[in-house]
This record gives structure tokens, sequence and C-alpha cells, in this order.
């Protein structure tokens, strides 16, 4: 079996969004509403008086291996593949938004029937969207399918963004997840998310 | 790890949800209750048409709301197709529509003897075609003569919808305040308080017949204990958010400081109907408008708390 | 609903601990699979590889099509997998780049100024070729418009991709007036101080350091050309950091890059020279260095002399070839004048030359020194606690940072990209030159790496020179400061031009210094006289030097220069009859030109040649190849030159010889094919021409057939030569063969600044040796004497997602990004507690004044610790005026709003944070 999950590596993201445009144009997303990624580097400041720190914070559909959204879905739109990844189907998907409620990490974004418009205008003959629906972040299946990793992590220019296979375990991923290193966001909603960080803090100061 | 915490509230599922969820648990309970006092206490024509009717156009404008606000208007196709309850068994939306769609199915056929005995309805000229046509007299006959059957199939798909709005939000575990077993439980006491206001409001307003006078006893009395259930699940939640989660403790703070929520709705939404119910069963009121006043503010509260709770539900994201 | 709740939106820090260890069940997907059965039209995919050209890190690209029921479109672009510069990776603007090509606003055919509209009103009517052709042949005619009164004003892409045509364009219409943007901001002033130490010379950087190797990495005024985000760089210093390198950054806010510090020093601005020489004076006190390096491949043994005006100069027998003396003896030997190794002297004896000379030595009478003597004895003053004063950085940070830094190896201090800033910067990289070279780690694993296309160039140059060879295509075949030193002489000597004229601006600080004012030495491209040149006070041979005709190409001088009305009113002034613009989107010099022709954007462009591969460690060339034809009525930059040059000169034969003499691209095939491609090809017929004959000299050099290299090109982007491993192993400089200075060592002892002194100039930063120069942001006021509540220094940097002040802000996805992080990239960065002082909250409107020059602008706050409390940050990037930039005008702070006019004295570098802001709320 194959069990895609990513790694982020916050000590290596420095926060230039090629991510975030290398997502858009692969996956043709509403980028007209500056609201609407897939995935979003944060660039926060944290810690206290002079022991101050900038943080970017890459986040994205978790692909979660208990999905909320999925168990909400009521057309079915929301399936979780047997190799991990969740997904949206576009036309089974009516846009109710409980899985945009269900999820705890701020993973889905709206695309409406304007949108579609829009998109047909932007990207042109090439664009590959028919309906309105719910969307997020694919994993980039359609890539992956070809052997090929996602966009964001293929343009990672800090190699912060890791791609890998959990079920093989000499995956550099699928290690750093068993050591412990790489730990996985709000896991006490008990969502078991495929998205693992390394954290940035402990190695400072 | 150290985290940077975001806490947010989302602009997802506003009022047009907290209509949804009203109008939905009102008109589901109003109907079981009628059907109820009509098939055990006393058979009574006016209440459930009164009761049929507002639970089926309640529901209706209910869905009217979720289904406008859908993405892809299109793709509704998908769910109302019962067998999503086989697909999608764990998505509350779809036993919800399910429900809704056979509680107004069946709740439309128990009313349906009491149209064709109702003068009133006869005349208006959709009704009267359709009841002129034999399959429609049929079912009627049919409906007669197992009125309990259908009584309960739209009870149940009633309670069904009652519970499911409670139930809808408590999937979301991302927020403390919906994500927790006090919700289905506070959503279902709350749509048969509001049930009883409603009803109360209509047997003191359109059905006042004196001969209904045990019904409304007892309705009062109902909907002080449910009053009472409320209050108990509140401080219950109280307690629950106060010391919760990171969302939790959010979702604590914008409702137990936001006078909105302390006194529009637990003030005048639940004590002060509370109170002059109380009132009412202990000595009675000499006029019918403090049970009125009572019903009003009962059913107002009622949107209050979904209002408030779509709203105060808060994210924390750990970025 | 009138009501509702307010929204939350709110942060805290939590510092939590011990979430639990990742337990991972597989859970069996519920729900049914729901298959994907979408019938489409069929869509072939290709592939074309091209490079990208929104910096000059020059990352190799794949730019994927798709090609449905006809309509080809470019989909995708992304890193060339078979690149070893940038790895397979971009950047967020190498990223959204095809959205330039199909961005709505493009120029889509050339533009002629609107009947009656004056130049600053962006009013054009749409033209054709042929229209504007003659429009700008009539202007030149009729008000007859000489040659040398015509300037060329060049962005980078001009340069790095065009300067094969743009110089011999000049030389052959004798236009010898040329600026380049690049050069005053960013190559000229801080590159050059590297260079002086390196030798090296290129267009746009020519370094890049083995991050992937450090130990430890130390960043001074680093963000854009790291992590903010030169990808070539990037790419190697993640792998470096994960490798577990220790790094420090100096910046007064905590920028991209230092973000990804191990400590991020929140230096004072303009003071990072003290601290560098803190850090020169305790590698050279503490032996903290490289000796046996540092003998053998720079001059610091060479010996200096003081003369009678107490200047330093190097003692050398009677051919002029520098002396040191044997180490622990008193034997002055000579050694070859050229030559990268000073271990064998010119009798040929081995010998150790000594770092120190011994006490009382004398040559002629004279007490000498070694260059490492009198370059301490210069900084002598220059400890840690007399550092910690002027940065604000504690004395035991700065001895701290130092030690580590020189017992660390290998260790990296990134010779910086940008310079401008201070007057001081050229000498700060000058330092971080010489800090490195301490280390012995120049070309060297884990230190700085030249290109493989500078070691060849090198490589090829010297074995002319021994060969005793006529250079036979300067342009092509000279290196570093010799390439340099060609080009200076071209334009900064009259007697190279029929007219006898230099260029205006050598011809004004020529005229500026006989008057005893202020002047710049070498002022290669740059703008200083461009004002006087265009109002009459530029004189030659008593009368007026004119500048009346401009052709702007790839650059947005209103923008990018300082400040912004020099340009504007220059660009409007009475005497400038005629404004010709090339660009692909309408910046905000677009309103100032009188033509605007449009340019083919880079994925729509097969390239005139074959280029090196950038920094590339690795030897290798790559092109761009068009990825789609050009969506618009757009032409290609040698074709527009080749058309400007009938106008100015009708001489194309000439300008097609000196392509030859100065690039070695031959005449008569050009000529040749250029026939042919002129049937073929309706625009970019030269191009095409140029194109075919490069590739087969570039194959014939290689060593290879035309067939091949056009067939690797276009399969892989990338024509391999040879890996870093293999050019190291034969070309290494220092160790192996000189490095492009006047000596061959890596220099200490400036031999051109020497010149420059003997010049006449005699400030500080013309020093022959390693000095402070203070950065002068008050007049009369030091840099930590105490700044007044509302004033502050001034910072600015690059954001990840622009380039420079260029269109690409306008970019849909970079935009709906500067969007998302709005406040972070389009305010005014000010610290909590200078804000609150001034009672100005996050998001407010604020009021910036310069104190020095007057200048006034607005902004919005963004209250953040992340920026020094003494310093305001901008992100240089925001500003556009001209609304024809539908998305992107109106938003942030222009740079060139608040900057003036002021220049360093070596190359006019701008001194472009040298004064304070007041800041008021508005
Ligand atoms: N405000 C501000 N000014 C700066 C800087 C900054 O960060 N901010 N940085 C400074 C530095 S370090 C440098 S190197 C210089 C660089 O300055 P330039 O080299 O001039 O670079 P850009 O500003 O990127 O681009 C200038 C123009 O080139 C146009 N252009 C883009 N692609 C093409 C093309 O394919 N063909 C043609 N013909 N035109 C094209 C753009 O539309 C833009 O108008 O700027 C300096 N000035
Ligand atoms: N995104 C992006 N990347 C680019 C380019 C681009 O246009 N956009 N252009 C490329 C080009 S041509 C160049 S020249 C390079 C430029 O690369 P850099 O020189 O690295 O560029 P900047 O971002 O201008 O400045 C770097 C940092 O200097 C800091 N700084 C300002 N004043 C001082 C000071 O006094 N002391 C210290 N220690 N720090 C100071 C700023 O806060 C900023 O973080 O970037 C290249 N990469
Ligand atoms: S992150 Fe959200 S959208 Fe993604 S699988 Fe988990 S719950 Fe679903
Ligand atoms: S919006 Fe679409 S995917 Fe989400 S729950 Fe509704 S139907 Fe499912
Ligand atoms: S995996 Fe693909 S869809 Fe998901 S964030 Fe990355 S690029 Fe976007
Ligand atoms: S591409 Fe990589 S380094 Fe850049 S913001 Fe995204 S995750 Fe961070
Ligand atoms: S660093 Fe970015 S903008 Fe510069 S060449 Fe590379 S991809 Fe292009
Ligand atoms: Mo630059």
């Amino acid at each position: 079996m194959t069990h895609y999950a990513m790694v982020i590596d916050l000590n290596t993201c420095v926060g230039c969004n090629a991510c975030m445009a290398a997502c858009a144009l692969e996956n043709q997303t509403p980028v007209w509403d500056e609201h609407k990624w897939r995935t979003y580097v944060h660039d926060n400041e944290i810690g206290f008086g002079e022991d101050t720190h900038r943080r970017f914070f890459p986040r994205l559909c978790n692909h979660c291996d208990n999905p909320p959204c999925m168990t909400v879905c009521p057309t079915g739109a929301t399936t979780k593949q047997p190799n991990g990844i969740v997904k949206v189907d576009q036309n089974l998907c009516m846009g109710c938004r409980a899985c945009a409620m269900a999820c705890p990490y701020h993973a889905r974004v709206d695309v409406t029937y304007a949108d579609v418009r829009r998109g047909r205008d932007f990207y042109g003959s090439d664009y590959r969207r028919r309906r309105p629906s719910v969307d997020k972040c694919s994993f980039c299946d359609h890539r992956v399918a070809k052997g090929q990793e996602p966009a964001c992590v293929e343009t990672c220019v800090g190699s912060a963004r890791l791609f890998g296979d959990l079920d093989e375990p000499r995956d550099p991923v699928a290690r750093m997840v068993a050591s412990g290193v790489a730990r996985p966001l709000l896991p006490h909603i008990g969502t078991r998310p495929s998205v693992y960080y390394i954290d940035d803090l402990r190695w400072r100061g | 790890m150290d985290v940077t915490m975001t806490y947010a509230t989302q602009g997802i599922w506003t009022w047009w949800i907290a209509i949804y969820l009203y109008f939905g648990g009102l008109g589901a309970a109003t109907l079981a209750v009628t059907f109820l006092t009509d098939m055990y206490l006393k058979p009574h024509r006016k209440l459930v048409l009164w009761g049929a009717g507002s639970g089926v156009v309640l529901l209706a404008l209910g869905s009217l709301m979720l289904f406008t606000h859908l993405l892809d208007h299109r793709a509704v196709i998908h769910i109302l197709n019962p067998l999503v309850l086989i697909n999608q068994p764990t998505a509350w939306i779809a036993w919800g529509t399910q429900f809704i769609i056979w509680m107004m199915a069946w709740g439309v056929l128990y009313a349906l003897p009491y149209v064709s005995e109702t003068p009133a309805l006869q005349r208006l000229p959709v009704i009267r075609q359709l009841l002129a046509q034999r399959l429609v007299r049929g079912i009627a006959g049919l409906v007669a003569r197992h009125r309990k059957l259908v009584g309960w199939l739209a009870v149940i798909n009633g309670v069904g919808v009652a519970v499911y709005t409670g139930l809808l939000l408590q999937s979301f575990p991302g927020v403390a305040l919906w994500a927790n077993p006090g919700v289905p439980l506070l959503f279902t006491v709350s749509a048969f308080s509001t049930a009883m206001a409603f009803l109360l409001l209509l047997m003191y307003t359109v059905i006042r017949d004196a001969a209904d006078d045990v019904i409304r006893g007892l309705y009062e009395r109902i909907d002080l204990v449910l009053i009472a259930s409320k209050l108990v699940i509140l401080a219950s939640l109280f307690f629950y958010l106060q010391r919760g989660s990171e969302s939790a403790m959010r979702s604590w703070e914008l409702l137990w400081t936001d006078l909105g929520w302390l006194i529009g709705f637990i003030g005048f939404g639940l004590l002060v109907p509370f109170f002059l119910e109380l009132r009412g069963v202990i000595t009675g009121w000499a006029t019918r408008m403090p049970i009125i006043a009572a019903s009003v503010f009962g059913l107002t509260g009622g949107y209050l708390l979904r209002h408030y709770f779509m709203y105060a539900g808060v994210y924390a994201y750990p970025w | 609903m009138g009501w509702s709740l307010p929204r939350l939106s709110r942060r805290a820090f939590l510092k939590t601990t011990g979430y639990g260890t990742a337990g991972l069940s597989l859970l069996s997907p519920a729900g049914g699979f729901v298959g994907q059965a979408v019938g489409r039209d069929q869509v072939i995919e290709e592939v074309t590889y091209n490079i990208c050209n929104f910096c000059s890190s020059l990352c190799n690209l794949k730019v994927t099509t798709h090609n449905r029921n006809g309509d080809k479109r470019i989909v995708k672009v992304d890193g060339n997998p078979h690149s070893t510069l940038n790895r397979g990776k971009l950047c967020a603007r190498g990223q959204a780049g095809l959205r330039q090509t199909y961005d709505n606003d493009r120029i889509k055919t050339p533009l002629i100024r609107v009947e009656g509209s004056r130049r600053g009103e962006y009013a054009f009517r749409a033209a054709t070729w042929e229209e504007a052709w003659d429009y700008i042949a009539k202007k030149t005619q009729e008000r007859e418009i000489k040659p040398w009164e015509w300037t060329m004003v060049g962005g980078w892409t001009s340069c790095v991709f065009y300067m094969n045509w743009a110089v011999p364009f000049a030389m052959a219409n004798e236009v010898p007036n040329i600026i380049a943007s690049p050069m005053q901001h960013c190559v000229t002033t801080g590159h050059l101080g590297t260079d002086l130490v390196t030798g090296n010379f290129n267009i746009h950087d020519e370094i890049l350091p083995d991050f992937d190797n450090a130990k430890y990495i130390l960043f001074v005024a680093n963000n854009a050309s790291i992590g903010g985000v030169s990808t070539c760089r990037m790419v190697r210093f993640a792998q470096g950091r994960k490798n577990g390198a220790k790094v420090v950054a100096l910046d007064p806010r905590c920028s991209e890059t230092a973000a990804k510090a191990d400590e991020w020093i929140r230096i004072r601005p303009g003071t990072d020279l003290a601290f560098m020489l803190a850090l020169l004076r305790t590698l050279m006190t503490d032996n903290l260095y490289d000796a046996q390096f540092v003998e053998r491949h720079t001059n610091l043994p060479f010996l200096l002399t003081r003369d009678e005006q107490g200047e330093w100069r190097l003692v050398t027998d009677d051919e002029g070839r520098p002396m040191v003396v044997a180490d622990g003896t008193n034997d002055l030997h000579a050694l070859p004048a050229f030559h990268h190794d000073n271990r064998r002297d010119i009798a040929g004896q081995t010998i150790v030359p000594a770092l120190r000379a011994p006490q009382g030595l004398t040559v002629d009478g004279r007490p000498v020194a070694t260059v490492f003597q009198a370059q301490l004895d210069e900084i002598a003053e220059c400890t840690p606690e007399w550092a910690a004063e002027i940065t604000g950085v504690p004395a035991e940070t700065i001895a701290r940072i130092a030690r580590e830094f020189g017992t660390t190896r290998p260790a990296i201090v990134d010779p910086g990209w940008h310079g401008a800033r201070f007057g001081n910067v050229l000498m700060l990289r000058r330092v971080q030159a010489m800090v490195q070279t301490l280390t012995g780690g120049i070309d060297s694993i884990g230190g700085w790496i030249n290109s493989g296309e500078v070691h060849h160039k090198a490589a090829h140059m010297y074995q002319a020179y021994e060969k005793g060879k006529e250079i036979a295509a300067p342009m092509a075949d000279l290196a570093g400061m010799h390439f340099a030193k060609m080009v200076i002489d071209a334009v900064s000597n009259g007697d190279n031009f029929s007219h006898g004229r230099p260029g205006w601006t050598w011809a004004w600080n020529a005229q500026e210094k006989a008057a005893g004012r202020f002047n710049v030495a070498l002022p290669v491209m740059t703008d200083t006289g461009l004002r006087e040149s265009v109002e009459g006070q530029v004189l030659w041979q008593g009368e007026p030097y004119l500048t009346r005709a401009l052709v702007i190409n790839a650059a947005n001088p209103v923008r990018h220069y300082y400040p912004d009305t020099y340009w504007k009113e220059t660009l409007s002034h009475e005497n400038m009859d005629l404004v010709v613009l090339v660009d692909v989107l309408p910046s905000d010099t677009a309103p100032y030109a009188d033509v605007i022709l449009p340019n083919s954007t880079y994925l729509e462009r097969s390239e005139p040649t074959v280029y090196g591969n950038g920094v590339n460690h690795d030897l290798a060339v790559t092109t761009r190849y068009a990825a789609i034809d050009p969506l618009y009525d757009t032409e290609e930059i040698a074709d527009i030159l080749l058309r400007l040059t009938e106008i100015i000169s009708g001489n194309t034969d000439k300008f097609l010889d000196w392509v030859e003499m100065l690039t070695g691209l031959e005449a008569g095939p050009v000529k040749a094919v250029h026939a042919r491609t002129r049937e073929t090809h309706e625009r970019g017929a030269f191009t095409a021409a140029c194109r075919e004959v490069s590739i087969n000299q570039t194959a014939a050099r290689i060593g290879t057939t035309p067939q091949r290299l056009d067939m690797v090109l276009r399969e892989r982007g990338i024509y391999l030569e040879e890996d870093k491993h293999e050019v190291l192993s034969h070309w290494s400089m220092p160790r192996l063969m000189p490095v492009p200075t006047p000596s061959g060592r890596l220099e200490f002892y400036s031999g051109l600044l020497r010149s420059l002194r003997d010049a006449g100039h005699a400030e500080p930063n013309f020093n022959v040796l390693a000095t402070y120069i203070p950065a002068e942001c008050r007049v009369g006021l030091t840099m930590s004497d105490p700044l007044p509540p509302d004033e502050f220094y001034f910072t600015y940097g690059k954001s990840p997602t622009v380039s420079h002040g260029s269109t690409n802000s306008n970019n849909p996805v970079l935009w709906a990004i500067n969007q998302f992080k709005d406040e972070i990239y389009k305010g005014v960065w000010i610290h909590p507690e200078r804000a609150e002082r001034l009672g100005i909250e996050h998001g407010d409107r604020i009021w910036l004044t310069n104190t020095k020059s007057g200048q006034r602008t607005d902004g919005r706050a963004y209250v953040t610790r992340l920026v020094h409390r003494d310093a305001l940050f901008i992100y240089s990037s925001f500003g556009v005026e001209n609304k024809a930039l539908s998305r992107t005008h109106g938003e942030g702070t222009a740079t060139s709003r608040l900057i003036p006019y002021q220049v360093e004295p070596v190359v006019a570098g701008f001194r472009s944070q040298e004064f304070t802001i007041k800041v008021a709320k508005a």
C-alpha cells in the first residue's frame, strides 16, 4: 500500500510563496480572489521582547486519515483514496460547505459560479474546471499519478516541503514521521493528518 | 511544537444556516407535537392542519435557505436520492435531507384526511382539484385507516429533523462549542420548546377554543420542563467551555461577555418565558397576554440560540 | 440581519509541549470511490526550455504548453530538472512568470503619443511598426539629432541578454552613452567592492557560494540575494542549513533570510562596515586565517612604503614587479607582476613570502611594511568595542562571531549583492571579500566558487595572453576586471568615435573635477550628468553636449532610480526631442515616452544567441526556445537595434562588423542567413539569423555539431560542458591560475584605487587599503548619536514576490500573494515602542519626510518588533503610479519618492539610505 504524506520543515521555509504560486497555476485556483488558495504561507511574528522570531508557516489540506470533511459530506464528493489522498469531485459536490465547517485546518475554499466564469477567461482553453464546488489541495494527485512530486514540493526553494510514502520504511518522509521529529497539527482532534511539521524554534538560541 | 494560535470565527455558515436550523427544528417539532396530540390526546383537526402546514412551510423555507446558498444547485440531486443514506451514512446532511423530505411527505399525508374535511381549504383552487382526484381520495382513505402508522412515520422523521440540527453541528470537530454531546440535546430540547411556544401562540391567537385549555396547560407544563432542561444544559456548557480547549475558552469568552447572548437569549429567551409560564402554571394569568409574550420571547430566543451558536464557534488554528 | 457578533480574529503565542507522538493508523477509507470520468478534448502537451527573466539569477525553466483544438497555451513554468543551477526549482516570480505573457495590460502594438498630449500623460494611440519607425526617423531627421545626442538606457535584461548587440550598437552608431540600471544600484556599487579583491566583473554577479558544504555562514545585508529569493543560492543555503551550518545574519530587520538564521543580529543601518572591520581585524590579530593560502595567493605579503605625501605605494623592482620579503629573513624577492602564486620569485627560486616584514626593514632607505601589516595598522583601532559603539551590537557578540567565523571551516561570508544604500557599501563588500579570502575559501568546497563561465573565460584569456595573441572578441573573451576596463575605455575615450566625444557622463565628471567640485571617478554607465546634459550644462569644447533622445529598453527609471522627479523632469524637458521606450508592460516610465515599442515576452522568444549558465559552478550553455508564437504584434531586441541603426547612422554593416569585432559572431554568415530569414520571418528575422550562426559557432567551440547542440538544448535546456569538479580541477583560481585582477592575486592593496588616488580622488572611498568610512545620515552627527523620537533611519529591501521596481507587481498571481500579505509587504515597518510614542497604531496612515531633501510621501504603518528600533523598513517593490498597470497601481510606498539624488564618488553608487526620515501620523 501507499500512503502519501508531506513533511514541512519549518527550519528551511523562507516564506518565498513559490509554493502558493506553483499550486495556483498548476491547479488553476481562483487567484483573482486573494483569499482562495489551496495552500497558504503565513508570515508570523512570534516570541516576546527581544526574543522575537519571524516564522513562515505553510499550510494546506492535511489529508487526514480520519477526515471529518469526508464524514460530513452528504453527496459523496469528498472521498479518501486508498493512497491516503482526500479528494473532492467537482461533479458531485453541491457546495454545501459542511466540509469547510468540519475541517479544523481551514483547508477548503469556495469556487463559485462567478469564479468558474472568470476561470474560463483567465486560464483560457486549458481550464479544467466545469462546475463550481468546494475546492482544496489534492496533493496534486494528477502529478503523483505520473510519478511527479506535487507542484509546491517540486518548486520549494527551501526544500521545506517533502513528499513521500509513509508505508515505505526507507522513505525519508516516513522516517522523519516515525522518529517523531515531524509532528502533525492538532492531533488531539483525532483527524490523523498526513501532513507533518518539523519545529524550528528548538534549533535556535 | 511551539505554535502561534490564530483564533477565528467562521463566515461560511452564518445567519442563513441559523434560520435553516431554527425553522427546521421548530417546524419539525411543531409537526410532531401536533400529531402526537392528535393521536393520543384529542383528535384536533385545526391543530393538525396548523401543525402540518407550518411544519411543511417552515421546513421548505429553511431548506430554501440552504439551497440558495449552495455553490452548485444542480448537484443537490445527489442528496435527494434516498440511496444517499447507504452511500453517505455518516453525513448528517444526508439524513437531515431525507428526514425533511419524508417528514413533509408523511406530514402532508397525515393531514390529508383533515384537509378534505376542511371547507376553507377546499375552496382553494389547486387543493380542490387535487382532492377531486381519485388517487388522492384513495390515499386519504388509506391514511385514515392507518392513521397512527402514518402519524408515527411523520413524528419519527420530525424528531429526526430536530435532533439532526444538533448532530450536524456536533460533527464539526474543530469547534468545541459545537462538537460536544450537549449540542444535539440542546437543539432538540430547544426545538421542542420553541414548538411549544409556537403552538401556545397559535392556541392563544388563531385557535382560540376554550375546550383546548387542557392542551394549553399541558404545553405550558412541558415547556417549563424543556426550558428548565435548557438551563441545565447551558449551565453544563458554561463549565465545559470555560475550562475547555483553546477553542472552547474563546467561545466561552465570546458568548458570556455578549449582552445579546446574556440578556437577549438567556434573559428574554429563557428566564422571562420560564417565569411567565411558571406563574401561569402555578397561579394562572388573568389575561392571555403574558403567555403570548412568553411564547414570542421563547421563539425569539430559539433563533438567538442558533444565531449565536453559528457565530461564536471558534476555530483555533495552530499558525 | 442587522447585527452579528464581532468576528473574532486574534492571535496569541502559546508554548505547548508534548504533542503526542505521531501514531498512525491506516483507516481504510469509508465512502464510495468515485472515479474520474470526464470526457475532454484531446490535449497535446509539449515541453520547451527557457530562462527566467525576472532576475539575474537566470534560472533554467521548463515550459509546458497545452494545445487544445489548435489553441496553444503556456500552462506551467517549472524549474528545469536538468539544471544544476536552480535544481529544478523556481521562486514565486519564476512560477508566476507565464502570467506576464498573458497579462491583459501588456503592450500589444507599437504606441505613438497622441497629438497634443504631454509627456507624463499615458495618452497613446495604437500604431503599426512602420508608423512607429517612420515617427522615430522623422523626428530624428527633423530635429537633426546627432548620434552622440542619443542615450541608451537599459535594465538588467538588456545587459544580460543583449549586451552583445547593445555595445556594438553604441560603437557602430557612435552613441557613447549608456545608462544601465543595475550599475549604480548594484553591479558597480556592490560587486565592484568584491571585484577589487577577486578581480571578477561580470554583468550580474559571478560568485555562487558553496553553501551546501559550508559550516558557518555569515550574511551581511542580504536577503533577496538568498532567501528572498535567488533560487540558485537559496537551494544551496537550505541544504547547508539542513546539514547543520551555523547561520548569522546582519540586518536591521528580520528579513526572510534572517528568519532562517540561528542568530539575527539587529545591526544599526549603515554600520556593517564597522562590524566587518572588527571581524577582519580579529582574524588578522588572532591569526585566524589560512596562512598558506594568503601567503601564496594574495598580495598581503607585498611590500609597501609611504611616499612623500604619506601615500602607500607598492615597493617594486625596476620593471615594476612587486617585492616581498622571504619569511624569517631580510631577503627581498621580486615576484612576477601577473601570477597566481607568490611561492616562486622572478628568478625561479621557491620562497615563503612573509606576511609580516621584520621590524625596521627598509628598502632604498625607506621603511617598508607588508600589505598585511599596513592593513592591520590601518584598522588598528577597529576593535569589537569600537564597533559595538557604532553598530549597537554588543562587543562580546562581535568578538564571539569573529572567533566562531575564524575557527570554523569552511566558512562563508556571502559577498552581498545589491550595493547602493550607503557611500561605504563598496568598501563594505570589499572587506567581506577580504574576510573570505583570509579563510582561504575562494574557489574551494564550502567557500566562494566562481562560475564555470568566469573560469572558462579567464582560462582562455590567459592562454591568449601567454601566446601573446590579440583578444579576438573582447566581449566574449575578456574576463573580470579586464572586461570592465575594456568597456570603460570604449565609452570614456572620445578617440573611439569620429565625433571625438566620450560619453556625457565622462565629460560632465571631468568638467566638475576641473572645477574642483564633487565628481565621480568611474561613472560607468551611470546617470550622473544626464540632467545637466539635457539642460545644456555639459560642455564639450565649449559647446553644449546635449542629450536629446533616449532609447529606454527594459528599464523603468522613474520607479527604480532616485528620485522619481529627476527622471520625470528630465524626460519632460523641452530639450528632449524624442523618447523611445521598449517594454512589455506599461511601466511608470512609459507615460514619459513618445513611442513605445512592444517587445515579445521571454516565453515567446528564441534568443539571438546561446548563453553561459549564469553563476553555475558547472560549465554549461543554455538558451531560450519560444514556447508559443508571440501573442501580439511584438518585436525582438536585436531587430529593434538593427532598425534603429538604420535610422541613426544608416550603417547596418558597421553594426554587424562591431558585433563580430566585440563578440565574435561572424558578420558574413549572419548577413547570409538574414537574407533568408527575412523571407520567412515577419518579425525577429535578424534575431533568428544571429541565433542560427551563434548555434553553429558555439557548436564548433564545444566540439559538437549544431544539430546535436540544438537537439540537446531542445531536449534538456542545458548543454553541460564540464561539471564543477572538473572545472576546479584545472581552472581553480587562484590555486591553479591567476584571478582576473591586475596582479593575478587576490588584492587587499588595490592598484585600481591607487591609480584613482593618483588621478586626484582623495576621499576615503578610494583608500588603497580597507578603512572605515562612516555613513552620514545626518550632517555632522554620527550613527550612534541618539535620534529624536520621530526620526528614523531608512531601510528597504526587495519582496520575495516582486522584481525591483519592475512591472511584475502587476502579475495577477503575484498580485494576489501580495494582497494576501498586504500589511507586511506594503506597510512601513516600525517598532512598537517607537510607534507608541508617536501614537501610531497598526494600519495607520503615516507621513514620511526626508530630513535631508524634504521629500515627502505617505504609507501605512506595520507595527512589528521585527525591525530595529532606530529604523523604518519598506519593501522596495511597490508604489506604481501608472493606471495602465491595472492591478498594482496605487499600492504601497515608492522608494523613489523618498530617496534623493545622492551618489558616492567612486562609481556614483546611490547613497539611497543615507538620510533620516521623520514620521508623523497622517
Ligand atoms: N524601487 C526599486 N528600485 C530598484 C530596486 C528595487 O528593489 N526597488 N533594485 C535596484 C537593483 S538591485 C537593480 S539590479 C535595478 C534593476 O532594474 P532593471 O534592470 O531596470 O529591472 P526591472 O525593474 O526588473 O525591469 C525594468 C523594466 O523591464 C521591463 N521588462 C521586463 N521584461 C522585459 C522584456 O522581456 N523585455 C523588455 N523590453 N522589457 C522587459 C519591465 O516591464 C520593467 O519596466 O533596480 C534598482 N532599483
Ligand atoms: N525577490 C527578488 N529577488 C531578487 C531580485 C528582485 O528584484 N526581487 N533582484 C536580484 C538582484 S538584481 C539583486 S541586486 C539582489 C539583491 O539582493 P539583496 O542585496 O540581498 O537585496 P535586498 O532585498 O535589497 O536587501 C537585503 C537586505 O538588506 C537589509 N538592509 C538594509 N539596510 C541595511 C543595512 O544598513 N545593514 C544591513 N546589514 N542590512 C541592511 C534589508 O533589510 C534587506 O533585508 O536580489 C536578486 N534577487
Ligand atoms: S485537512 Fe480538512 S479538508 Fe483536509 S482532509 Fe483534513 S479535514 Fe479534510
Ligand atoms: S461542499 Fe461539497 S464536498 Fe463539501 S460537504 Fe458539501 S458536497 Fe461535500
Ligand atoms: S500538493 Fe498540489 S494541490 Fe496541494 S498545496 Fe501542493 S501544489 Fe497545491
Ligand atoms: S516554496 Fe518552500 S520555502 Fe517557499 S514559502 Fe513555500 S514552503 Fe516555504
Ligand atoms: S530566482 Fe526567481 S526570478 Fe530569479 S531567475 Fe530564478 S525563478 Fe526567476
Ligand atoms: Mo540588482
